[in-house]
């Protein structure tokens, strides 16, 4: 099955002397995908990007990136790989052409006119020192020298970061274009809403552990929502406290509070024996949602020990 | 032809290798084309210095032209230039871009991490052998044009050793770079081991009983077996490169087995 996955990680762990990286990483992602991983700043993330990359060695636990070894293939597999990293630098003091040129020639030639689209979409000028650009500029130099190449597998840790709204929106078709064209995606971020929209699905991190691997579309389903519901007559708490998957209840004469997590059929059912004026429920929050997954959490306490 | 990596790196290096190549030519010339000019201050020069002094800057006569092309091109100054160039250059290769953040793009070259650190030590091994080779070169062509008294064979045998000295240094340099990644560390432990193994060549020639401490000394190969007088020596000198191959392996190996840029 290894031939289908792009990414695959086993029990991948690394620790910086007594400082934890990650730990007990089991990932998968297909080929053809777009995955966004997802997790607070120092949840483990760059540290994860960095072990498919072979920059770091893992302590403990096994990975394939694209059926290859990332240490012994390394040659090859790079060259199938377009990566941007999370904290942007590029080496010398050329102008974006000559880099770009030099990013190419190293990866066996790229056609110019591919480099050249990129840079028309992003409205970048590249005949300009990428070190006088700003951030966004450098963000967009970055992006091209990740998808000039059509990698099999993109690499992009927080790829929108410096991005205005408008170049986010093209970045993001130029993700959609990626996986039209059969390229798997694995992108960071500590935002949800920069992936929710593209990917297909998303694994989130924290404190350097993996907790959840979801498909964005059954997120919603699991959202946190606020109900408000209005009573003609005052209504008795207790019939509420109990119900699977409402908590918080506060009860004021004829009106009741709540939060429900999943479905809100045992709330309704309840409710029913009631006569119910008004029933208000707030639609489920994804950022909310994604949130409560690390936040209200245990051991998210601790989250700041980790690096990124 | 070289490879884009050993490209890029000759380009990212650039402004500096014509620096210290200009300074190292002009120095070169300058020195040896004043020979005869300065023939009356060197004179009074080594009668001023006392013997003792002398022995330690590694001058034994400024009147000969080969004891004045030892005392102002070999014995301090020339050494000093072209080692700060190596030096400097040398922890451009790992540690510079570790530290400033350029080294993620430049390993996503798809090359297996010895051959990356190979391209990178063989641009500058390369750059710098140039820098190094220059008084030598330049000597070959002064010596005979200002008609100085040395046989060539001698001139280039000297500046055969200045390369070996240099890739001896390299090597130690880039074996520093490739463990730590730390740009400060390279310099400092490649420049104390310079000064402190310069000292002990010049110490061991002065004091009875500390002979022994110059054969630790890299400059001792380089110009202790006096080279302007006594032309080649070639085990000297492959102790030199054997030394600078032998760290060089080292820090390849050592470097493909670390993380990078944490």
């Amino acid at each position: 099955m290894t031939s289908d996955l792009a990414v695959l990680t086993e029990d991948l762990t690394k620790f910086y002397g007594d400082h934890r990286g990650v730990e007990g990483l089991n990932l998968e992602v297909g080929t053809g995908e777009v995955m966004g991983f997802l997790g607070p700043n120092g949840a483990g993330k760059t540290t994860t990007i960095r072990l498919l990359l072979d920059f770091l060695r893992p302590s403990r636990g096994r990975t394939a990136v694209l059926g290859l070894d990332p240490r012994r293939d390394k040659a090859a597999l790079h060259r199938q790989i377009g990566y941007l990293p999370g904290e942007l630098a590029f080496p010398g003091r050329d102008t974006a052409e000559d880099l770009l040129r030099f990013f190419g020639d190293a990866r066996g030639g790229v056609a110019w006119s591919k480099v050249t689209d990129l840079a028309g979409r992003l409205e970048v000028d590249l005949s300009r020192p990428v070190r006088t650009m700003s951030k966004g500029n450098k963000q967009k130099v970055g992006l091209i020298q990740a998808f000039m190449h059509e990698p099999a597998l993109l690499i992009l840790d927080e790829p929108t970061s410096g991005l205005d709204p408008l170049m986010q929106q093209e970045f993001l078709a130029m993700v959609r274009d990626a996986r039209s064209a059969g390229q798997t995606v694995f992108m960071s971020s500590h935002v949800l809403a920069e992936v929710q929209h593209v990917a297909d699905r998303v694994a989130i991190v924290r404190d350097g552990r993996l907790v959840a691997v979801e498909r964005v579309e059954s997120l919603g389903r699991r959202a946190v929502r606020a109900v408000e519901i209005h009573f003609h007559d005052p209504v008795d708490p207790a019939d509420f406290t109990d119900l699977p998957g409402v908590s918080d209840v506060v009860v004021s004469g004829p009106v009741l509070t709540c939060t429900v997590d999943g479905r809100l059929d045992p709330l309704i059912k309840a409710a029913a024996r009631y006569e119910v004026v008004d029933l208000l429920s707030a639609e489920p929050d994804l950022e909310e949602t994604f949130l409560s997954f690390y936040y209200h959490s245990e051991g998210a306490g601790d989250a700041h020990r980790t690096r990124a | 032809m070289p490879t884009a990596l050993v490209r890029k790196t000759w380009r990212d290096d650039r402004r500096a290798l014509i620096g210290w190549a200009v300074g190292v030519a002009a120095f070169t010339t300058v020195y040896t084309g004043f020979y005869s000019q300065f023939q009356g201050a060197a004179q009074l020069k080594q009668e001023a210095l006392p013997q003792g002094m002398l022995d330690f800057l590694g001058i034994a006569d400024m009147l000969s032209p080969a004891g004045y092309l030892q005392a102002t091109i070999f014995s301090l100054i020339g050494p000093l230039l072209v080692l700060m160039c190596a030096i400097t250059l040398i922890a451009r290769t790992i540690a510079r871009p570790e530290e400033d953040g350029g080294m993620e793009l430049l390993l996503v070259n798809p090359v297996s991490r010895p051959a990356f650190a190979g391209q990178r030590l063989a641009a500058t091994a390369a750059a710098v052998t140039v820098v190094a080779a220059l008084p030598g070169l330049l000597l070959l062509l002064l010596v005979p044009a200002i008609g100085l008294d040395i046989a060539l064979s001698n001139v280039a045998a000297a500046g055969a050793g200045l390369v070996a000295l240099v890739w001896c240094f390299t090597g130690i340099g880039f074996l520093v770079g490739a463990v730590t990644g730390k740009r400060a560390t390279v310099l400092a432990v490649t420049g104390v081991l310079a000064v402190a193994t310069y000292m002990a060549n010049a110490i061991s020639g002065m004091a009875d009983g500390l002979g022994w401490l110059r054969w630790l000394s890299p400059f001792h190969y380089f110009i202790g077996t006096d080279p302007l007088h006594t032309g080649w020596h070639p085990g000297a000198l492959l102790t030199l490169t054997a030394v600078g191959v032998v760290t060089t392996a080292i820090g390849v190996v050592l470097f493909d087995r670390r993380d990078v840029g944490v």
